[in-house]
């Protein structure tokens, strides 16, 4: 499909484009040139003259994860007026101010630290995942008050699962 | 010895197979249920499989099923490579028990310097400087705070049967006790079946020095000189180089001392590293000694020229060692990055998975030493290493450039490396200089991972011009045979991939 998107980054910064007939495409109104060369099964971005190893390392509907040189970015492609919508429905779960913490890494939980309704501090250790034979701390990533603990000690847990869910 | 058994599995056996066929010895490799087509087992000239036990006992950890199967096989020797098999005494007497040779130190040094606690008395009756701490294992909370408030905070708690980080905690301050004495003990008991630990005083900005070295079974000892693991993350090595740009030679001499110091007060044999914390100062302090192969021994292979397995394998045939201390030279400089499937951005979290498609350097200054290749799963049974690359120079700078030339030409598709954090590290402006420490990522990287500004920009791109084509092919379903003639290079790509 051809015609305007916006490349919404997980830290919130825009990337403009739009899409035109031939492959030419503009970003900030501006041409970009781009192309693309398959090497022995690698996909490279060639651009200005230099070569970037580039890998599509998720995606789902409108959810990607890009791999640029062995580091991943997250997007969600938006059209102009899916855009518009999912900013009104941040705020609204912003106003609601639910959060929750995900495993960062497949592991075993050793020990929950804090109780349901506790208050916590940006930082506090909430509780202790065991991966690869080490200990880790995990933190809350903002202050609130914890409104559900998912996990108990001795549960196995995969990554991205939900451990723990702040609010205000 | 007319044959070996590996005990071991990955790059590491891969590593001693290689030297030992070059040697004319016959080679045999363990195989097991849960990686039977591995690489390490084509190198092999045997494979021999894994009888599993009814205890569930780890494969390379069965020292009895790892016994039984070179008895078996009629198979003189074994190496055990690194890891727990290599730091158990008992594995050791059970081969000299059984008449089998065992290429390592013997079971008495293995036990001496795996206990911490004796290492440090051994240390101390030999004049080698250490870090002040508690001398026994710890009985208490209590007694672990009167002894810090004695030798000062900030101190550190260790498992007095540890290694690789685990169960080490440091304290800062006098509340922090109670919670660190407990997360440390209780990872010592799981790690090493041994909750005992012990507190000695943390040495700010310290580095990380060890000495390689190499004795035979007639009483002589020689180091190898330095190696320089400083580069951690909470206590894991992830770049090592050799030599040190901290040491020059006087101290590398009385370094170097100090480690046949300790080697010879267990009547050591074959190849062992003892490791030193060194203060900015240069003041250095025993740690530990690893009584075994380690990861990072190619950086000294390549500055030294020697096959440290080859001496190993001699030793444990009884020869004498060919060469004297004043024979050995340090010649040039050698950088080893240990290429793990972390994901530096979550916190070097382990990625596991399939490696879909990998591309390694070669050329005349880089040496590749992996245990995978192209289809090989990362799975959670084992460590997470991809490969180590290893590359050499004529000084430290021109290995740091060869270094990161070797990384921009690796490719690992299908998960997550530590390479990006590689090269940030060899950007960054003091390691360049040579002015690192063991909390040198914690303190002087302000991001983990290499980028360029221009990167995610065309990542956006990508995930654009993809999404664009998806919505594309929705809304071409039907079919039109004309579409073809037009087919954008983005669309032709997609459709090559998904053959």
């Amino acid at each position: 499909m051809l015609g305007k998107f916006i490349a919404l980054s997980k830290a919130g910064k825009k990337f403009k484009f739009e899409l035109k007939k031939d492959g030419v495409a503009l970003y900030n109104g501006e041409r970009l040139n781009v192309s693309i060369e398959e090497e022995d099964g690698f996909m490279y971005l060639i651009y200005k003259r230099r070569k970037f190893a580039i890998e599509i390392g998720e995606k789902n509907q409108n959810k990607y994860q890009i791999v640029i040189n062995g580091v991943a970015y997250q997007f969600s492609i938006e059209t102009p007026i899916s855009f518009r919508r999912k900013k009104f429905l941040q705020k609204k779960h912003k106003d609601i101010g639910f959060e929750p913490l995900l495993a960062p890494m497949p592991g075993k939980i050793i020990e929950i630290l804090v109780e349901e309704d506790a208050e916590v501090k940006e930082g506090d250790p909430l509780l202790i995942l065991e991966a690869m034979k080490m200990q880790n701390e995990i933190t809350a990533q903002r202050a609130g008050k914890v409104i559900k603990i998912n996990v108990r000690a001795g549960d196995s847990v995969m990554k991205d699962d939900i451990l723990v869910e702040l609010g205000n | 010895m007319k044959s070996l058994l590996v005990a071991n599995r990955g790059e590491i056996a891969v590593r001693i197979i290689r030297t030992a066929r070059k040697m004319g010895i016959k080679t045999y490799a363990i195989r097991t249920a849960k990686e039977p087509s591995a690489l390490y087992l084509e190198h092999a000239d045997e494979v021999v499989d894994f009888i599993p036990n009814t205890e569930g006992i780890p494969e390379f950890l069965d020292i009895e099923g790892i016994i039984s199967l070179a008895k078996a096989n009629k198979i003189e020797a074994v190496h055990p490579g690194y890891g727990f098999l290599a730091e158990s005494p008992y594995f050791a007497q059970r081969c000299d028990e059984e008449k089998i040779i065992y290429v390592g130190p013997s079971a008495d040094a293995i036990y001496k310097m795996g206990n911490k606690t004796i290492a440090k008395q051994l240390a101390k009756k030999y004049n080698v400087p250490l870090v002040e701490g508690s001398a026994k294992n710890l009985k208490s909370v209590d007694e672990a705070l009167s002894i810090a408030e004695k030798i000062a905070y900030p101190v550190i708690l260790k498992a007095a049967a540890g290694g690789g980080g685990r169960g080490m905690r440091i304290v800062n301050k006098p509340e922090e006790m109670e919670k660190m004495f407990n997360m440390a003990s209780n990872e010592a008991q799981k790690a090493f079946n041994d909750a005992s630990i012990f507190i000695e005083k943390y040495v700010r900005k310290p580095r990380h020095i060890e000495f390689q070295v190499i004795g035979d079974k007639h009483g002589n000892i020689v180091h190898l000189g330095e190696r320089e693991c400083s580069i951690q993350r909470k206590h894991q090595k992830l770049i090592e180089e050799a030599p040190s740009a901290a040491l020059n030679e006087s101290l590398r001499k009385k370094m170097g001392e100090a480690a046949i110091e300790i080697a010879r007060s267990v009547k050591y044999y074959s190849a062992g590293t003892v490791e030193f914390l060194l203060d900015a100062d240069n003041n250095f302090y025993f740690m530990e000694m690893n009584t075994r192969i380690q990861v990072e021994h190619p950086v000294t292979e390549m500055v030294t020229g020697l096959d440290l397995i080859e001496q190993m394998i001699r030793v444990a045939r009884g020869e004498k060692l060919s060469f004297a201390q004043k024979d050995i030279h340090i010649n040039g400089w050698a950088i080893e990055c240990r290429v793990n499937a972390e994901d530096v951005q979550s916190n070097f979290s382990p990625n596991m998975g399939i490696i879909e498609k990998m591309h390694l350097p070669a050329g005349k200054n880089i040496r590749i030493d992996t245990g995978i290749r192209e289809g090989s799963e990362i799975t959670p049974f084992f460590d997470s290493m991809i490969a180590k690359i290893i590359c050499y120079g004529v000084t430290r700078d021109e290995a740091i450039q060869n270094t990161l030339d070797a990384l921009n030409n690796t490719q690992i598709k299908g998960l997550r490396t530590t390479i990006p954090f590689f090269k940030a590290l060899l950007h960054n402006k003091k390691f360049r200089k040579g002015d690192i420490n063991t909390s040198f990522i914690d303190t002087e990287m302000k991001s983990l991972f290499y980028t360029e500004p221009v990167e995610e920009l065309l990542a956006a791109f990508m995930a654009t011009q993809d999404f664009a084509n998806e919505l594309k092919m929705d809304e071409d379903s039907v079919v039109d045979y004309n579409k073809g003639q037009t087919l954008s290079p983005w669309l032709l790509n997609k459709r090559l991939k998904s053959l």
